[in-house]
């Protein structure tokens, strides 16, 4: 989020105090960190929309809200959690707690390694501890500090060299609030080695009657060579608030592609950034946000170019409704060193009627002469001409409408590679309209 | 079948028509000639229900019921058909799925089941062949990187697959190289039967060679002041639009 403030806020104290665990957890990885992390808050401030990169975000219900430290959940079946035919490894958490019973990791079994955080231990976790929280550093801001010092529990894959995932990796949060605001966390770390190759999909969920919060961190190394892709959606439902950050470094030869969707969501942000730090890397952005209500999804992204020869390619896209708003920020920095970059970014928008909100503010910052880059933003109504022509072939208005909603989506939907996933996603909008 | 009386309709404030009346009996083809800018498109869109214009008076009947009432999809429902001059791109709708979609609407408008996937499919096949329309194409989204003969002939294919019984072809010849204009009046030509008439919007006489149509009309300033054969387009080839101009001020 790269926000620090000299100022210390006091209120960072008492919103952090709802999130130490009222047990020490003493053992476990990520010590140093941990502790890196709780000085680091000592001096961090809560993020307000006085500050430029969240203008148009306002966390202040979140901030007046007394989260509980969530009760241990459980869940008897997947059923509406998990994509329905998708063959892959799971890892299930219910209210930021690992549900073994419910998870599985035998497709990979042998290729890879995926962990709960808890349960590193020997080697793995010393390949863990040599590089976990560089990449989202906990003194660059307050929710990262958070995360690090307080996250208990997450996702560790690592994917070791030459080897190919055999089955995506499927990730299910859910935060069961019962009747009291509650507050999870959680953290990811996916590490590729040299030329290795995996597949990963994160879904949020959230059931009960109360707000609820999630704060998570996902730090991303794509080896040299390698390949990841990362499909994440939210769907907590209008109850559920979520501050994500992620951060992605690739080196060189290496290739991401990351889709981030937000179907729903009271307060949803969802921080990007990706390192490109080696030669020819191939990165793929893309986004998606159905809202209605009175939703608000905050997109923040931002790719920095630091070598020469590399493309990133971003597609954000949002179908926005009633009051809700769609807050699009993104930056491509090319630095001086960086010449031959490709880098393209758009951000689309169609607001259904006249009481939605877009926010969307493209930048590029080129430090180097010889690249390829654009950027462009619009927002529209949903175009009168291919309605027309859609209706003068015998389509109601309404059915022609949501044809071309969906195919709208189906841009950014497409680019997923994993069947089960697209068709989930289609299913999810054909729901909404 | 289509009964156009004193027709006047304007867009964004200026009128068009002013006053058009034309009368289609079923199983004729009537071919409407003008310059640019004499109402042409106007009467087409105005005709399919393009919401940007503005009905001044008149009436239009269609099968005696009133067709200027009707949403555009009641329109198509009733059987009429509008092959656009500039056919719309629609990225992310697959002709398939798009086809599919109009082909069942229309059918419920019509009291008729549903087709099955099997039958739609063979139903496709059948009518993409009247226009040699490529297999390739069904399967892109419609009319994406579809060059201007093959939008064209994706029209007339929309038009085999919806069997209407009045078809408005909105200078479906304008663009098109002379092998994609031999297809397209080889499908017209053989969809042509004694219930269904077509009303063909054209600038140039070149098609009327190919469709020969019962009448010709020549519409200028948004009303039609001369009707005739066939003979009359060729007169009107030869001697140009100034010579009705010349016409009417004298």
């Amino acid at each position: 989020m790269s926000q620090k403030t000299l100022t210390k806020s006091q209120d960072t104290q008492g919103f952090v105090a709802q999130f130490i665990p009222t047990v020490p957890n003493g053992q476990g990885v990520g010590q140093t960190q941990r502790k890196a992390a709780q000085e680091s808050l000592q001096e961090l401030a809560l993020p307000s929309n006085k500050w430029e990169n969240w203008k148009y975000t306002s966390l202040k219900s979140i901030y007046a809200r007394d989260y509980q430290t969530p009760v241990v959940g459980s869940l008897e079946s997947l059923e509406g959690f998990s994509i329905p035919g998708l063959e892959a490894d799971r890892l299930v958490f219910v209210n930021g707690i690992f549900q073994e019973a419910l998870s599985s990791t035998s497709l990979n079994e042998g290729i890879l390694e995926v962990h709960p955080l808890k349960s590193l231990t020997g080697e793995t976790a010393k390949v863990f501890e040599t590089h976990y929280a560089s990449l989202i550093r906990p003194e660059a801001d307050a929710f990262t500090a958070i995360n690090t010092a307080y996250a208990k529990q997450g996702v560790f894959i690592h994917v070791p060299k030459n080897a190919i995932a055999k089955a995506p990796i499927e990730i299910i949060h859910l935060t069961d609030t019962g009747q009291k605001e509650t507050a999870v966390q959680h953290r990811n770390f996916f590490l590729l080695d040299r030329s290795s190759e995996a597949k990963v999909v994160e879904s949020f969920h959230q059931i009960g009657g109360a707000n609820g919060l999630r704060i998570g961190g996902t730090e991303i190394w794509v080896g040299e060579n390698a390949g990841l892709e990362y499909v994440k959606i939210f769907q907590g439902g209008d109850q559920a608030s979520s501050i994500d950050i992620t951060e992605a470094k690739q080196a060189k030869n290496s290739r991401f592609s990351i889709f981030t969707t937000t179907l729903n969501g009271e307060i949803v942000r969802n921080h990007l950034r990706i390192h490109l730090d080696g030669e020819h890397t191939e990165t793929h952005l893309n986004g998606l946000n159905l809202l209605d209500g009175k939703q608000h999804v905050d997109n923040f992204t931002h790719v920095d170019h630091l070598k020469p020869n590399c493309y990133s390619n971003e597609l954000y896209k949002s179908i926005v409704k009633d009051n809700s708003t769609s807050v699009f920020s993104g930056k491509i920095h090319v630095y001086p060193d960086a010449q031959k970059t490709n880098a393209f970014q758009s951000n689309r928008n169609i607001v259904l009627d006249d009481t939605a909100n877009i926010y969307t503010k493209p930048q590029l910052e080129i430090y180097a002469d010889d690249v390829k880059c654009s950027h462009g933003a619009t927002t529209g109504r949903i175009e009168e001409d291919a309605l027309f022509y859609l209706r003068a072939r015998g389509i109601k208005e309404f059915d022609a409408q949501k044809l071309l909603i969906y195919a709208f989506a189906a841009e950014v939907v497409e680019n997923i590679s994993m069947d089960a996933v697209r068709e989930h996603i289609d299913r999810l909008i054909d729901e909404r309209f | 079948m289509l009964s156009i009386n004193n027709l006047q309709a304007s867009v964004e404030g200026k009128q068009i028509l002013n006053g058009l009346t034309l009368e289609i009996k079923p199983g004729e083809v009537h071919a409407i000639m003008g310059p640019n800018g004499s109402g042409k498109s106007t009467l087409a869109s105005v005709l399919a229900g393009k919401e940007d214009y503005e009905i001044l008076g008149g009436e239009v009947s269609f099968e005696g019921k009133d067709l200027l009432e009707m949403a555009p999809e009641e329109r198509a429902g009733e059987g009429l058909f509008l092959a656009f001059q500039y056919p719309v791109e629609i990225p992310g709708v697959s002709m398939v799925n798009f086809m599919r979609t109009s082909v069942n609407a229309v059918r419920e408008y019509r009291g008729k089941e549903p087709l099955s996937a099997g039958q739609f499919l063979k139903l496709m096949k059948e009518k993409r062949q009247i226009v040699e329309l490529d297999d390739k194409l069904t399967k892109r989204s419609v009319n994406e990187g579809f060059s201007g003969g093959e939008k064209k002939r994706n029209e007339i294919f929309q038009m085999a697959m919806l069997e209407p019984k009045m078809v408005l072809m909105d200078e479906t010849d304008s663009g098109l190289d002379i092998d994609a204009l031999r297809i397209v009046s080889k499908a017209v030509n053989e969809l042509r039967s004694k219930e269904n008439s077509f009303l063909m919007i054209t600038h140039y006489q070149r098609l009327l060679d190919y469709i020969v149509p019962d009448f010709v009309h020549v519409l200028y300033q948004g009303r039609i002041v001369k009707s005739g054969t066939k003979e009359l387009a060729l007169e009107l080839e030869e001697k140009g639009y100034d010579w009705i101009k010349g016409e009417l001020v004298a």
